[in-house]
């Protein structure tokens, strides 16, 4: 028999209403599973790792069993009493450590934050809450979401690919994908800043949705760069994933970047199917750019065949279904993709790092000093690892003012530029009118553990395919699209206009219903046994 | 490196404005990242821009008709301040205590 | 003698009274609180808090910007200026910078002497305030209270000439915040703070000198006081050679002397960039045209107004228009008297200023109307009451709320110009004072006074005077 926690949110949550199972039989399921895969949790000290750590997820940092618990309670209360619960009611989730909830550690992965209790929550999380979905706990990152691959995580063992677990889960929403890949909670909230939901769902074989930039509230998400930052799902199937974006999306008050845009019902035409919808392949995304640090230039390397072949396999799937496949659609700002983001996220995150200084929270050093500024450099020097140090050197850089015109100013046009791209396949009156392109997710499948960690500009460019998404703001959704040879999940990729995140979902969950009976499809990943 | 454009002194500089302090070979091995990225950066500055485009503050235009109203003046209390004082690492007499800034003697 | 002038600007940074802090819920006000306890995660600087811009700042800072004559930009935008600071939670301020609300501006401040100084405003822009921080025994305290706060940055040119027009701006700011509800500016209580950059050059030079920058000045006087200090130390460092290096200068209030504080450590680089949390601020036509369709005059415009409409001097419209309120009842007497308006003004500032002052009141909160002041002023013109009575019955109505006719008929307080009555009063008086009536006739005329006096006392002072003075000059003859 399934056990609870791998069926899906949707019919979990329909047991769940018609009594078939309580929601703390949900939770303790999930529990059960954290129990036989998780191992131990990330920990600024973990000492040598060992074989057993090797075989393990370790998703976590913090398990919230108490406020779980009183949670699911209370919505088999109300159920007893005849209440109609949310929607999610008694759905096991889990929330990126980057995410403040009130009363629970709030890390960012950061031994800048490991002891900072938060005193309020994050609108993302009180609307799942709010929708009757139980908090599992708070999930591994890289450190302040900064990095492609979970290994810069200060909270140790980083999350490993339940595939395979001498891999990398993806990055930064790696404990998100790792947990629901592995059943340890039916959804995840994360967050997408250049790719950030979309890789390591794609390397973790499950579905992940970047929505339209102000689509979800950041209100609460420890922000990196904050015009990129979107807070969404990850969850193991389209509809799933459509749910919790109901509950998420929205205007909030307290974010003035939130839109007003009224939030459709996700579910609603779902299943109607992909005829006459228009989706592009592009060849710009089937390029791969590395710059060359031998030779100084940049270098183009074709996608891996077996990533090529997943997105062509559902370009014919789509175009059974009744979709209009339109090819060469030119999108020729792809590639300037990452080096304005390395621009605009570190301007932006060295900013958002500034209010990390030992006064008010978090870290202080603990070394006596009686000047100001030495507390200060002691605190940060101590406190962020590599990353955030990266990041902030590279954002102090390029807008220092005699450069901000050349660098900051000038990665801002192009982002233009990229918006343009987007603008124009787009636009209904144009020479594409596409409803979506389908590309791939990720230029490789998940790559073993210490293969790219160190190399901050390779690292960087695992986000090729998915950052001009979140420079552009539209909405972008990732989808399991078969293995790689190795058994690894391969990852594809929709993108559309802003606001299409319901024509998003049609389009996958047609792919999802067209390949139901696939031999990929009943493959689990290698923890489950 | 001849072609290094954030050489060990603007480093430092950097290190710095940033109220950083980097032990040597964390200091070196972050230099050469930067350098590394700034390779890659230096694409941009080969984009051919048109004078007419804009630099753009967020991907989507936030066009009146999808943008909130501003706020309302209305007072609305956090519920617990107390707890916001609490976290800080250092507090005395409901305050938060940081070292001074050594004064300088001036004539 | 080589004759100099001073060159001054003034950078004055104004505390708006909203309700709320510009980008979160807490009192924008708490000046009695104790300390951090008027925070929340936006003002405290919480990760993952995010601002939420508020529309009165907004609305007010396009009222002054309007007021100042400045071009109001339909859309402007906020930026982040970084730095490290105690005081700065987040480790940037949000303020606007190279797109903020208004572009330029001025305002004709009238001198004491009768002319008029331009002065022009060069920047004025909307931003949050820091916290407080004090020193005790090495360490830092901060309170986060007014973190948020809402101010406007407002800076003027070089247009200042001397230290009495550095105080006359100041004074003429302060009534036009007041004026338009903008800000208490109360400068000892830092709703107003003004920072003077002064240089000196010889008169008839073009140059610009070096300057210096007084911080920390909190009265108006104190500004005076400490440009005046100012411009006699640079002439005097000038005549005697010295070079005149920009300093800034802390004010001491107490020694009434100026300080040389540290000198900044490097050239900041505050790496200004557009504030990714916040959208431009759009100011449609509705809400512009809405936000000055009821515009006021102001009070510069009033006070020449006064001046010529009313035919006042100069020192009675500089007093009428010192507050809003208060100028506006004048004016609403003035119309419902319908007579001589120097005489409302004389009411005005001879009585009806005495219990606004004693009271500690605005006109506004009078509970005598204008048109109950006008309706007293009438009183005494018709010789329904007289003058005293009349002065009395403007507390009266205050404390009462009543209008001045209800509580001279509910008293009894209408004058007694009834000829019969008073000659009754007046013979009961001659009847029972013989002996004074014995010298009046002997020629002692000035006791006429006298027998005035008591006869008014008898009537309890509603008689009327004249007529009463007629009738027992007519009885005392005899
Ligand atoms: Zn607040």
């Amino acid at each position: 028999m399934t056990e609870l926690c791998d069926l899906s949110a949707a019919e979990l949550a329909a047991r769940i209403r018609n009594g078939e199972a309580r929601a703390v039989d949900a939770l303790d399921s999930a529990l059960a599973r954290v129990a036989a895969v998780d191992g131990r949790p990330g920990t600024l000290d973990p000492g040598d790792l060992t074989a057993d750590d090797q075989a393990k997820v370790h998703a976590f940092i913090t398990l919230t069993v108490e406020r779980a618990r009183a949670q699911a309670e209370a919505v088999d209360k109300k159920l007893a009493q005849g209440e109609i619960p949310g929607p999610l009611a008694g759905v096991p989730f889990t929330v990126k450590d980057i995410f403040v909830v009130e009363g629970t550690p709030s890390t960012a992965s950061s031994r800048m934050l490991a002891n900072f209790v938060a005193p309020y929550t994050a609108t993302p999380v009180a609307r799942m809450e709010a929708a009757g979905a139980v908090m599992l706990g708070k999930v591994n990152l890289d450190e302040f979401t900064y990095g492609s691959s979970n290994e810069s995580s200060a909270f140790q063992p980083h999350p490993r690919n339940p595939w395979d677990t001498s891999r990398v889960v993806g990055g930064s929403s790696g404990g998100s994908a790792a947990a629901v890949a592995a059943g340890e909670g039916a959804l995840s909230l994360g967050t997408d800043t250049a790719g950030s939901i979309r890789q390591p769902a794609a390397f973790c074989g499950v579905v992940g949705v970047k929505p339209t930039y102000g689509r979800v509230s950041r209100y609460g998400l420890i922000a990196f760069g904050s015009s990129l930052d979107c807070p969404g799902p990850l969850a193991r199937d389209v509809t799933d994933a459509a749910l919790m974006l109901n509950a998420i999306a929205g205007p909030d008050a307290r974010d003035a970047t939130a839109v007003t845009v009224p939030v459709p019902d996700y579910t609603a035409g779902i299943e109607d199917g992909v005829k006459g919808l228009r989706i592009g392949l592009s060849p710009d995304f089937f390029k791969l750019t590395y710059y060359n640090h031998e030779s100084s230039e940049m270098e183009e390397r074709p996608l891996p065949d077996d990533i090529l072949a997943a997105v062509m396999q559902a370009a014919d799937k789509l175009s059974d279904a009744g979709a209009r496949i339109v090819e060469n659609v030119p999108m020729p700002h792809t590639r300037y993709g990452i080096p304005a983001y390395f621009v605009i996220s570190r301007v932006e995150a060295a900013s958002n790092l500034h209010r990390f200084d030992g006064v008010k929270y978090g870290y202080r050093t603990a070394d006596k000093v009686d000047d100001l500024r030495a507390m200060y450099r002691k605190t940060r020097g101590e406190a962020f690892g590599p990353q955030p140090k990266l990041r902030i050197l590279m954002g102090m850089y390029v807008s220092a003012a005699q450069y901000s015109e050349q660098y900051y100013q000038q990665a801002l046009k192009v982002r233009s530029l990229i918006r343009g791209d987007f603008d124009s396949v787009f636009d209904a009156s144009g020479e594409h009118k596409l409803d979506a392109l389908l590309t791939p997710t990720t230029p490789t499948t998940a790559f073993p553990i210490g293969d790219v960690y160190g190399d901050s500009v390779l690292m960087q460019y695992a986000d090729q395919l998915t950052v001009t998404a979140d420079h552009a703001g539209i909405p972008g959704l990732s989808l399991p699209g078969g293995l790689d040879a190795g058994g690894l999940p391969i990852g594809i990729q929709l993108l559309g206009p802003d606001f299409s995140e319901a024509s998003l979902f049609r389009i996958a969950r047609t792919y999802e219903r067209e390949t139901e009976t696939a031999a990929w499809r009943s493959a689990r990943p290698k923890v489950l046994g | 490196m001849a072609d290094e454009k954030i050489t060990p002194e603007l480093f430092a500089h950097l290190v710095e404005l940033a109220a950083l302090e980097l032990g040597p070979e964390e200091g070196e091995y972050i230099r050469k990242q930067l350098n590394n990225q700034l390779k890659a950066i230096e694409e941009l500055v080969q984009v051919p821009l048109d004078p007419t485009t804009l630099p753009a503050s967020h991907g989507v235009p936030y066009t009146p008709a999808i943008s909130a109203e501003l706020r309302e003046d209305l007072h609305n209390p956090f519920p617990h301040p107390e707890a916001i004082l609490k976290g800080a690492p250092k507090t005395e007499d409901g305050h938060f205590v940081v070292p001074d800034i050594p004064h300088e003697d001036l004539k | 003698m080589t004759e100099y002038e001073a060159i001054i600007g003034l950078e004055t940074h104004i505390q708006l009274n909203t309700e709320t802090k510009i980008f979160c819920g807490c009192k924008a006000d708490s000046w009695d609180d104790a300390p951090n306890t008027n925070i929340c995660p936006v003002c405290s600087g919480l990760p993952g808090s995010l601002p939420a811009p508020n529309r009165a700042v907004v609305e007010k800072a396009v009222r002054l910007a309007h007021a100042m004559n400045a071009d109001i930009q339909t859309e402007s935008y906020f930026d982040r200026k970084n730095y490290f600071y105690p005081d700065l939670p987040k480790g940037y301020q949000i303020t606007q910078y190279d797109k903020s609300i208004a572009r330029g501006g001025h305002m004709d401040v009238p001198m004491p002497d009768g002319s008029t100084r331009r002065v022009g405003i060069h920047k004025l822009h909307m931003e949050e305030d820091a916290g407080k921080t004090r020193n005790e025994k090495g360490r830092r305290l901060i309170d986060f209270n007014r973190c948020g706060v809402p101010l406007i940055e407002m800076v003027t040119g070089p247009d200042i000439r001397s230290a009495d027009e550095a105080a006359e701006y100041l004074i003429r700011l302060r009534q036009l915040l007041r004026w338009l509800d903008i800000s208490e500016a109360d400068m000892e209580k830092a709703h107003l703070r003004a920072d003077a950059n002064v240089s000196i050059r010889v008169k008839g030079e073009t140059v610009f000198n070096t300057k210096t920058e007084i911080k920390n000045v909190n009265s108006i006087e104190g500004v005076r006081a400490a440009v005046e200090k100012e411009i006699a130390r640079q002439i005097q460092a000038y005549e005697s050679g010295e070079k005149i290096e920009a300093w800034t200068l802390d004010w001491d209030e107490n020694t009434q002397t100026l300080r040389k504080m540290r000198s900044k450590e490097t050239e900041a680089d505050y790496r200004y960039f557009k504030e990714p949390d916040l959208l431009a601020v759009h100011l449609d036509e509705e809400w512009l045209s809405g936000l000055l369709a009821d515009f006021p005059e102001l009070p510069l415009a009033r006070r020449l107004r006064f001046i010529e409409q009313y035919g006042l001097p100069e020192y009675d419209a500089n007093i009428l228009t010192s507050e809003r309120s208060l100028s506006d009842y004048f004016e609403a007497a003035v119309a419902a008297y319908g007579g001589d308006a120097k005489r409302v003004s004389n009411w005005m500032m001879n009585d009806v200023l005495k219990l606004l002052n004693e009271r500690g009141l605005e006109a506004g909160a009078l509970k005598l109307t204008a048109e109950g002041l006008a309706d007293i002023i009438k009183l005494v013109d018709a010789n329904t009451v007289n003058t005293p009575t009349g002065k009395s019955l403007i507390e009266k109505a205050h404390d009462s709320g009543k209008t001045p006719q209800e509580i001279v008929e509910s008293e009894g307080l209408a004058q007694v110009s009834d000829d019969s009555a008073i000659r009754d009063i007046a013979r009961q008086v001659i009847a029972a004072n013989p002996d004074n009536v014995e010298k009046y006739r002997g020629g002692k005329d000035s006791l006429i006074g006298w027998f005035v006096g008591q006869v008014m006392r008898e009537s309890g002072g509603k008689a009327d005077p004249n007529m009463t003075r007629a009738v027992l000059e007519e009885l005392l003859k005899g």
